[in-house]
């Protein structure tokens, strides 16, 4: 069973199609697109259970150091982040203050996501 | 052998995904052509780096190169993947004598079991001999370590070298920018070790132009490990292995290392992401090393 809401628990937003197709993937357990900014979920679309708010200020947060510590590096702008768990993990693809993070288990296809997620952040304005 | 060859190349070009490469760069290796069987080795291990046995013949070629320490790294992430893997055993053990380690060598040696290999218990009294006795020694036949003839065995009429207990010595601070460079594998790679409070540790990281930014890098990772860490607690997915950053010009890896330090390694972009994981691997093989001796 799974929940799409946005931040204020209203309806749909424009990200709601992008979400729904990404938690159609197997494995993935939930997807939210949250302000990179502020940690703050501006769409979600998570298996109840999920500590969707926690998790979506985590994964900005870990987001904004990557490509602090990248534009630090040289190496540009981040395109995909994957953080690697016993379980399962966490995915994330950001454009400007926008990240698009889902969470998934180790059955998940990351190839797969990481596809899909990639251009899906595209889309996000 | 070129028959074999042949055939196992075949194989490989019929199924390059397949696992062919693994019998087929052990082929290479035995017929002496090492460069191409490490080429073969390691655009396998691209396709398969979490495959123990093709670790192991990595680590076979490297040895065979004369290249012990990056043998002893591919022995020991086959270990990792696999802690039962016999041949991995028997090659630490190997390396392990011929470093002039034999308590270490002997430990390793008992731990694997017979059956893996008939030429075990022969490797086992040639050790056990030697640590008794004291005396100069031939390293054992590798037939009986790890199963293929030596890389760089000396013939029987040369003296052997005393087969002294290597002591290591404790890390020269200067050099502890340096602790990472066997574990890479070219100019455009970089390892770091930072500690919790995004301090570096050990290794170095350079700009595109050649600026040292290591510091700067550490401390915008701080706090990285912590964040992790809770976001991996609330999910219940259990404790974080390792994170991958895909940027425009470069692929970073990390991974949280010993007392609470993480270790970062970064690549050029054209680098296969697989082969990015392995290099972090095998600095982190160096990094528990190097933070044993220092801490």
């Amino acid at each position: 069973m799974s929940t799409s809401r946005n931040g204020r628990g209203q309806a749909k937003t424009p990200y709601a199609e992008i979400l729904a197709v990404l938690v159609r993937q197997r494995g993935v357990l939930g997807s939210f697109v949250v302000s990179e900014r502020d940690g703050i979920a501006v769409d979600s679309n998570a298996q109840i259970g999920v500590h969707a708010e926690a998790v979506a200020a985590l994964a900005a947060s870990l987001h904004r150091k990557a490509r602090l510590a990248c534009g630090a590096a040289g190496c540009g702008d981040v395109t995909f982040l994957r953080l690697d768990a016993e379980r399962g993990g966490i995915c994330a693809a950001g454009r400007d203050d926008l990240v698009l993070v889902t969470i998934s288990e180790t059955r998940a296809n990351i190839g797969l996501l990481r596809v899909e997620m990639m251009r899906a952040a595209k889309a996000l304005t | 052998m070129a028959d074999e060859i042949r055939r196992l190349s075949d194989d490989l070009a019929r199924d390059p995904s397949s696992l062919a490469f693994m019998p087929l760069a052990d082929a290479l290796r035995r017929a002496g052509q090492l460069d191409v069987a490490l080429r073969v080795a390691l655009r396998g291990l691209d396709r398969h780096p979490y495959v123990a046995d093709a670790h192991d013949v990595l680590a076979r070629i490297h040895a065979d190169r004369g290249d012990l320490e990056r043998a002893a790294d591919e022995w020991e992430m086959a270990l990792r993947l696999n802690p039962r893997h016999g041949p991995a055993r028997l090659g630490l053990g190997f390396v392990d004598f011929r470093r002039g380690d034999l308590e270490s060598a002997e430990r390793r040696l008992s731990a694997v079991t017979t059956d893996d290999d008939p030429g075990v218990a022969a490797a086992l009294t040639h050790v056990r001999s030697a640590l008794s006795a004291r005396v100069p020694v031939q390293p054992p036949p590798v037939e009986s370590v790890a199963g293929e003839a030596p890389p760089d065995t000396a013939p029987a009429s040369k003296p052997a070298a005393p087969p002294t207990v290597i002591e290591l010595p404790a890390p020269d601070p200067s050099k502890a920018r340096h602790v990472f460079a066997p574990a890479l594998e070219g100019s455009d790679q970089a390892a770091l070790l930072v500690d919790g409070d995004g301090l570096v540790l050990a290794g170095s990281y350079a700009d595109p132009d050649g600026r040292d930014v290591a510091e700067i890098v550490a401390a915008e990772l701080a706090g990285v490990s912590g964040e992790a860490e809770r976001a991996m607690r609330h999910l219940g997915l259990g404790a974080w292995t390792s994170m991958l950053v895909e940027a425009d010009r470069a692929v970073v890896a990390m991974t949280p290392a010993p007392l609470g330090s993480l270790l970062v390694v970064s690549a050029s972009r054209q680098t296969p992401v697989g082969l990015v994981r392995l290099l972090l691997d095998r600095a982190l093989t160096r990094a528990r090393d190097w933070l044993a001796r220092v801490a």
